[in-house]
């Protein structure tokens, strides 16, 4: 996360005040419509070999080089695109829904089932979060969707602590102590009342969060455990290239390119939103 | 002691420190190799990167000449075989390990007995054939076997087989014998940082310490391919091991480099488990290896310094067969058998070992070359130690995997892969009672040319049932810079270390 979130850093100080939301979405529409377009825009089936096209440096047929099946690398990178993207949003769904549910829940009721559930989260929190991750993919088997299941069991503490937080200084506030004395069951008032304000600092980190999960479903690909060739995803695509990268550097180098500007988008979103929300993560 | 003086005297000693760190440097040899050593017990490991360091280390009672096709004196300077097979009268030449004190055939016969007996020994069942290990004197040695082998004498050449000294042994412990070995090696194990490196220096009681130029060998651990090859480039080691087949060609190019590409008896095949569904049928099986191009995987894979591999006995090894059957590359021919044994959309699972650059391209390939006749394989990518179990417990449709000779004859790997071991004809599942026979029978047959035409025949039998399919042979792939002579890795792994010189 540190690497994009610095280039976030840098952007901000060198783009206009304001502008970062903007740029950052207009990286993450223009993904987006790439990944939407592939079936028309590549120019190359994404896992077609050719025997004797391989290990080509980029030139007019093959803008961004071939790889050592010769693979086209410029179509692979843009239907990894797809992957990846799916891996942002499905990767960060997940635990945000969990996380908040518990979250809220734990912090308006309070007592004895806030603090089962923190000393839940503080045993979650106290193993390093690759490590987990890999674990339960372990167990699980290799594939997208333990990927999405192991995020769902690890990421969730992190919106919940979140959550919490906001929903413990709410339920102080005017407003939910005249809605309890109007009567309201307590499930309305958690919902309709308190959740809707105590979101804005979770929809900031879901948006930082989306850089984190990228970045690891890039690591399990490229340690083997996410996405399985001949898929094209990014960090599969960087971990192919590894055993190249002193003879055919631009197999990890577009793929790696990829990741960091997609990456650099969802930060810019995460800065400007904290900007125009004033919920900083 | 005032602060000046303090820094000088620091200073001095650090020169003197590098003087003597040069001094010493000048004729040791780093070599930069992927895998750590495990152990320095000989009869407890099986793994290459083990014995491949044994061998300098160590000395066996009879020696693989380098070119992997001959049996040269060891430690036994010569040997009579009864004309029964079965009794080897070993006469010892006149040699001492590394802390002075003599070789006797009592450690011979201690070395040979806990090969075959101990509890920890991985070579239990290879060794079970001998009856009996008598030291008639200290220097004359007898075996006496429960059955004629004519494998046996390659069998003393393993360096598992090594002569420890018993003295040792039994004054350390074995756990602290592991780690500081006692043999008759060229060098000895002078210090081994676990994960980083094994130094070895010279052996002065080495029997043959004259031939040696070397004063030491430091075997450095680096996993990664790329920092190993940058390493030798940058002048940091003087050579290294397991070049990727892809960085050949470039550093071939470098002049102050010379690339090795010394014969191995490695063969990369692709396991088949017989025993699940339409796999146990040979028509099937066949449709397997018409639809595999193995010249694609040989290009794409190893740059094309491998070759098609055309019997489980490596080229060049002893009884191979060079006119065994090939089956051309025949999609049409694939479809048509499939069709014949009427199997339809027939998917596979596929064991890929994860983090393997070469066992991931393999199957990437494979995957498109079995698609095309309408096979699905499924790439199930496993972490090696799993992937080992999944196979050994059947739990696989195909994988690939690899086998290196460790004796000359042909009988150890023929047991392993059809003479119907315990490991299942070494994970397949293959059941052929002819072939089985015949297997039993080639090990005790002494005439050379009877025994030669039987290899020949089991390499036939194999191939028309499909035991597995044969892939490619590939050489081993080292890197010295131009100032290293003389060294060398012989078909069955070993270094030619004691011959080489740096200049």
């Amino acid at each position: 996360m540190s690497a994009a979130t610095g280039i976030a850093r840098v952007g901000r100080r060198a783009l206009p005040r304001g502008s970062t939301l903007s740029v950052g979405i207009a990286i993450l529409a223009g993904w987006l419509l790439l990944a939407l377009l592939c079936p028309w825009i590549a120019p190359y089936d994404p896992i077609a070999q050719d025997a004797d096209a391989t290990l080509l440096p980029p030139h007019a047929a093959h803008l961004f080089g071939t790889d050592n099946f010769g693979r086209d690398l410029l179509s692979r990178v843009l239907w990894g695109a797809r992957v990846d993207l799916q891996m942002c949003v499905v990767g960060v769904a997940f635990p945000f829904v969990f996380g908040t549910v518990i979250g809220a829940v734990s912090g308006y009721v309070g007592g004895v089932l806030d603090t089962l559930l923190m000393r839940l989260i503080d045993i979650v929190l106290a193993f390093p979060f690759l490590v987990l991750m890999l674990a339960i993919i372990t167990i699980l088997g290799p594939g997208l969707g333990s990927f999405y299941i192991a995020m769902a069991l690890v990421g969730w503490v992190s919106y919940a602590r979140l959550v919490r937080a906001q929903v413990l200084t709410l339920k102080q506030r005017g407003f939910v102590v005249a809605a309890r004395s109007l009567g309201y069951r307590r499930g309305r008032i958690l919902f309709l009342h308190l959740l809707p304000n105590a979101l804005t600092s979770s929809i900031v980190f879901a948006m930082s969060d989306c850089v984190l999960v990228l970045l690891s479903g890039a690591s399990v690909s490229y340690l083997g455990l996410g996405v399985q060739p001949p898929t094209a995803e990014w960090g599969v695509m960087v971990a192919e290239g590894q055993g190249f990268i002193t003879t055919a550097w631009w197999i990890t180098t577009f793929p790696g390119f990829a990741i960091v500007v997609l990456a650099t988008g969802f930060s810019f979103v995460a800065d400007g939103l904290g900007d125009r929300l004033g919920a900083r993560p | 002691m005032n602060k000046r003086f303090r820094m000088a005297a620091a200073g001095l000693m650090l020169a003197l420190g590098l003087v003597s760190e040069m001094a010493q440097a000048a004729g040791v040899l780093t070599i930069g190799r992927r895998e750590d050593s495990t152990t320095f017990d000989p009869i407890k490991s099986a793994q290459n990167a083990d014995n491949w360091v044994f061998s300098n280390v160590f000395d066996v009672l009879i020696r693989v000449d380098n070119t992997g096709t001959k049996l040269l004196p060891g430690l036994a300077e010569s040997w009579t075989i009864s004309a029964d097979g079965k009794v080897y009268t070993l006469k010892l030449r006149d040699a001492k390990f590394s802390d002075g004190t003599p070789v006797t055939a009592a450690d011979a016969v201690f070395s040979l007995t806990r090969i075959r007996d101990h509890e920890g020994s991985l070579w239990r069942d290879s060794y079970t054939i001998m009856d009996t290990v008598v030291a008639k004197d200290p220097r004359t040695l007898v075996i006496t076997l429960k059955t004629p082998s004519a494998a046996f004498l390659s069998q003393l050449a393993l360096p598992n087989a090594s002569v420890i000294s018993q003295k040792a042994v039994a004054k350390q412990g074995e756990e602290n014998f592991a780690e500081h070995p006692v043999g008759s090696g060229a060098f000895s194990v002078k210090e081994w940082l676990r994960g980083e490196k094994v130094r070895l220096v010279k052996n002065p009681y080495y029997w043959e310490a004259a031939k040696v130029s070397l004063d030491g060998v430091d075997w450095l651990t680096l996993p990664d391919d790329n920092t190993r090859m940058l390493k030798v480039q940058a002048g940091e080691l003087d050579a290294a091991l397991f070049v990727p087949f892809s960085r050949i060609a470039s550093l071939k190019k470098d002049a102050r480099l010379v690339v090795l590409l010394d014969r191995s008896t490695r063969e990369d095949h692709l396991l088949i488990n017989h025993t699940r569904g339409p796999l146990g049928k040979v028509e099937v099986r066949q449709a397997l290896d018409f639809a595999i191009d193995k010249k694609a995987i040989i290009d794409t894979v190893t740059f094309g310094y491998g070759k098609a591999a055309n019997s489980y006995i490596p080229e060049g090894a002893l009884y191979y067969h060079a006119d065994n059957l090939r089956r051309p590359y025949d999609p049409q021919k694939a479809k048509q058998l499939l069709a014949a044994a009427g199997v339809k959309n027939l998917t596979l699972n596929y064991i890929v070992n994860a983090g393997d650059e070469v066992d991931e391209q393999i199957a990437v390939l494979l995957q498109q070359q079995l698609s095309k006749v309408g096979i699905t394989a499924k790439l199930q990518k496993v972490d090696p130690s799993q992937s080992w179990d999944m196979l050994v417990a059947g739990d696989y449709d195909i994988s690939v995997m690899y086998w290196t000779n460790d004796i000359l004859d042909p009988d150890q790997k023929t047991t392993f892969v059809l003479g119907h071991d315990s490991n299942n004809n070494y994970m397949t599942r293959y059941q052929n009672e002819q072939v089985k026979a015949k297997v039993a029978a080639a090990r005790i047959e002494t005439d050379g040319a009877k025994r030669k035409q039987m290899y020949i025949d089991l390499q036939k039998m194999a191939k028309a049932d499909v035991h597995w399919v044969d892939l490619y042979y590939s050489p081993y792939r080292n890197v010295t810079r131009t100032n290293i002579t003389g060294f060398h890795q012989n078909p069955l792994g070993r270094f030619t270390l004691e011959e080489t010189v740096k200049k």
